[in-house]
């Protein structure tokens, strides 16, 4: 079985804060458990008061989801494993 | 003739409020970061702040007195503070206190302050009519009071300052209509919404004056503010005025701007009509020490206001039945339609998380 | 294409769920993919996506001629909708906040509302008005109104009021697909935005593929054998909450969303109050003259024998005030709710 793959919050950071280091998680959209295809939004995050949709790096299974909505995490937290499907 | 005194006020004016609302900015976040949650913290709501419009407050209020009228739209701060609203009672109002000019039933967008005749609507356009109507009242008393409707450039696309202007030139009412180009209306800017790039154009329909000041400096809105006022004042009927300023944040606090041209925000940015003003005080001699006790005398009045309306009390919750009318119905406390069977008293605090 | 209303337990367990604004531009798109005709206007909708996310991405997949901002003009462009709607197309217009309505009344009253029926029929209305509805986040007496029962009142719109995701895109579906003009009031604190947060509950599992939710079918949130709850909008999510308190201390509350306001679903309110015998209306507009007045009298003419004790929690006739302890005083709070079903248990 291959490994999961991580959604790291930083390969969803907006190009125009690099200086910024916290995100806030405003809604996930999937659970631990839901099947997701590549590229389905999994949650959407907020940096500097822009809002940005984190994305399925592939399709697959959710294994975990790592930060909690409405909580704030640091650039390069990851915040979802995803076990791709055979 | 512009006096050295009216110049030095124009910029004590313009500095309070710039640095007034850069103390709000302070205040508003408090509560609300990392995440922006608009009804945390100690001024909740919409807060829509005026930076880089501050000389079209300062340029027409100079010539006004307490007994003309002004109506401001949703970005009050500069018309406020420029038209001498009480700027203790006025910092209480934004933070929701007891003692704050409309006991905390207004807010930011809806200050009103009957000592200097100042009133706000937070509907686009909707200060107009208003102010016709205070220029209505003051000419059939007689009276050489004014009135002034500020707006922003996208609100004259709306039936009611269309209409307000024809009302006024109709019956030659005393009323200026002071229209603050920042170039755009949230995210549209003006030439998606008008055709007609100079929106003091709109004049000449109604066949009234109407001008248009290309940059937004002090001295030519205070002189052709100056005309407009005295013409009103003479009984020769209203203008239409239209002064470029810029709108150097976002349209409230909390707006990311994703739709904004970053070389649109520098240039609002590096047109500082405050700057300006203080170049032409010293080509009038005043001393750039003059400038900063100017400076320094505006920070302390704001710091004094700010602490002063924190220690305000909140307005305690059977407060909200009062003020619905001026005369209260007999039965009202007791028909079960208001405060019989209200809600509330559970002492949440604010949002629904 | 699946017309059938669901379930909303088997809606929550899809495997994917959306916020209200997300579920709400999901229909719209779907709408505007199958159907040239339909098209999208307001403020702020084409580059902002809404200021509450209402239309968020329509721009970049649909292009300026069928997401269009408009100028500052209300009544012309609401009006406009109403022609281009008797023209036979579908438009969808944005009103920002519903409190907006004053400077356009005209034409969504005497124009969308009323062609239909002025023309002995041979004129329909297929437009939907959009708008934002609600307080609880200290906007004041001008950005907080939900004016429910204002437009309930004036004959000749279909009103709906979605609380969840799922509802908010079935609703959207059967609004654009109506030839009846549609006011579609979305509550911005449900629309799950990141910057004025939701209470749990409207964020629900919606299906990728459209449905369409018919307009008159009220939804029991909670069935409950002791006391009727009967509302809408936010106030579901309060009622819920209420419901769960009161569960603890053996109180077992029935809640209804009316989700839509014109038609009325009249009968599944009956059927509860003949059940429990005790009703609460509880409303975010203002009490008199409204959506409570309304319920109680379809339930004193339809079950007055059963009917024991009746009560309702609106705004209490005040404008909406901009203090939080002022706001949160004249808008029913999950207390509140709780503490009237007790009441009227006793
Ligand atoms: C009748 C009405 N429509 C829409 C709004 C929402 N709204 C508030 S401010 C604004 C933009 C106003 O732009 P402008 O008049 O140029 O003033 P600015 O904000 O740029 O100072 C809009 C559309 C409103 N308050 N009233
Ligand atoms: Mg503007």
């Amino acid at each position: 079985m291959t490994d999961a793959v991580d959604v790291n919050s930083a390969d969803s950071w907006p190009d125009d804060a690099d200086d910024v280091a916290e995100g806030y998680l405003a809604n996930w959209f999937v659970r631990e458990g839901s099947a997701v295809d590549e590229g389905e939004t999994l949650c959407e995050i907020q940096v500097e008061k822009v809002s940005i949709d984190v994305t399925a790096p592939t399709a697959g299974t959710v294994t975990e989801t790592l930060v909690g909505e409405g909580d704030d995490f640091a650039r390069g937290d990851v915040l979802a494993r995803v076990q791709p499907s055979a | 003739m512009v006096s050295v005194t009216d110049l030095r006020t124009m910029y004590e004016q313009m500095v309070t409020a710039r640095h007034y609302e850069e103390r709000l900015v302070d205040e508003y976040l408090v509560g609300k970061q990392p995440a922006f949650d608009i009804s945390a913290g100690p001024i909740p709501g919409e807060l829509h702040l005026a930076a880089g419009h501050e000389a079209s407050g300062a340029g027409v209020c100079i010539h006004l007195r307490d007994d003309d009228t002004v109506t401001a739209p949703h970005r009050p701060h500069h018309i406020a503070i420029a038209k001498g609203v009480d700027l203790k009672r006025m910092t209480a109002e934004i933070f929701g206190r007891k003692t704050g000019l409309c006991r905390g039933k207004g807010g930011h967008m809806h200050l009103f302050d009957p000592d200097v005749n100042f009133a706000c609507s937070g509907i686009i356009a909707q200060g107009c009519p208003p102010a016709v109507g205070a220029a209505m009242a003051a000419k059939k008393r007689n009276t050489d009071a004014v009135a002034v409707a500020f707006l922003g450039e996208g609100a004259i696309d709306q039936g009611g300052f269309l209409e307000s202007l024809n009302l006024a030139a109709v019956h030659d009412l005393p009323v200026v209509f002071v229209v603050e180009d920042n170039d755009w209306a949230i995210s549209m800017p003006k030439d998606r919404v008008t055709d007609v790039q100079n929106g003091a154009q709109r004049a000449d329909g109604f066949d009234m004056p109407g001008v248009r000041i290309d940059s937004d400096d002090a001295m030519a809105v205070y002189e052709a503010a100056g005309e407009a006022v005295m013409r009103a004042r003479d009984g020769n009927g209203p203008t239409l005025i239209e002064v470029q300023v810029h709108r150097r944040m976002g349209h409230f606090m909390g707006d990311a701007e994703g739709y904004r041209p970053e070389a649109d925000i520098d240039r609002a940015k590096q047109r500082d009509s405050i700057e300006r003003l203080a170049e032409d005080l010293r080509s009038h001699g005043v001393t750039d020490d003059e400038l900063d006790e100017i400076r320094e005398r505006a920070h302390e009045r704001v710091e004094e206001v700010i602490s002063w309306a924190k220690e305000q009390p909140e307005p305690d919750p059977e407060e909200a039945y009062e003020n619905v009318f001026t005369n209260p119905p007999a039965q009202a406390a007791t028909d079960g339609g208001a405060a019989a069977d209200a809600p509330g008293d559970a002492g949440e605090t604010g949002g629904d998380n | 294409m699946a017309t059938e209303s669901r379930d909303y337990t088997e809606a929550t367990e899809t495997d994917r769920e959306l916020t209200m604004s997300r579920a709400m531009v999901e229909a719209i798109a779907w709408e505007m993919r199958e159907n040239e005709e339909v098209f999208y206007m307001g403020e702020d909708v084409a580059d902002y996506g809404g200021i509450f996310s209402s239309t968020t991405g329509l721009l970049d997949e649909f292009g300026r001629d069928r997401v269009m901002d408009v100028p500052i003009s209300e009544t012309a462009y609401l009006g406009a909708a109403v022609g281009a709607a008797q023209a036979g197309m579908r438009p969808i217009a944005e009103l920002m906040f519903v409190d907006f309505f004053g400077v356009a009344m005209d034409q969504i009253y005497n124009n969308m509302a009323k062609n239909t029926y002025m023309s002995g029929g041979s004129f329909s209305v297929p437009m939907v008005l959009t708008t934002a509805v609600g307080g609880t986040y200290n906007d004041a007496g001008q950005h907080s109104q939900t004016l429910y029962g204002t437009f309930a009142h004036l004959p000749g719109m279909k009103v709906v009021v979605p609380s969840t995701a799922y509802d908010a895109k079935g609703l959207m579906h059967s609004a654009i697909r109506d030839d009846d003009p549609v006011v579609y009031m979305f509550h911005k604190r449900l629309m799950g935005l990141g910057w004025m947060p939701s209470p749990p509950g409207p964020k629900t599992g919606v299906p990728k593929e459209d449905y369409t939710i018919p307009f008159g079918e009220a939804d029991v949130k909670r069935p409950g054998d002791d006391v009727t709850v009967v509302t809408l909008g936010l106030h579901v999510h309060r009622a819920m909450e209420a419901a769960e308190q009161l569960d603890d201390d053996g109180i077992d509350a029935e809640v209804i969303d009316l989700r839509t306001l014109v038609p009325l679903d009249t009968e599944t309110v009956l059927d509860s109050v003949r059940k429990t015998g005790k009703l609460l209306v509880v409303d975010e507009d203002y009490q008199s003259f409204g959506v409570t007045g309304e319920i109680v009298a379809r339930a004193a003419e339809g079950a007055l024998d059963d009917l024991s004790a009746v009560k309702r929690l609106a705004i209490p006739d005040v404008p909406i005030p901009y203090a939080r302890s002022l706001e949160d005083e004249v808008n029913p709070g999950t207390d509140d709710i709780a503490a009237a079903v007790r009441e009227l248990h006793e």
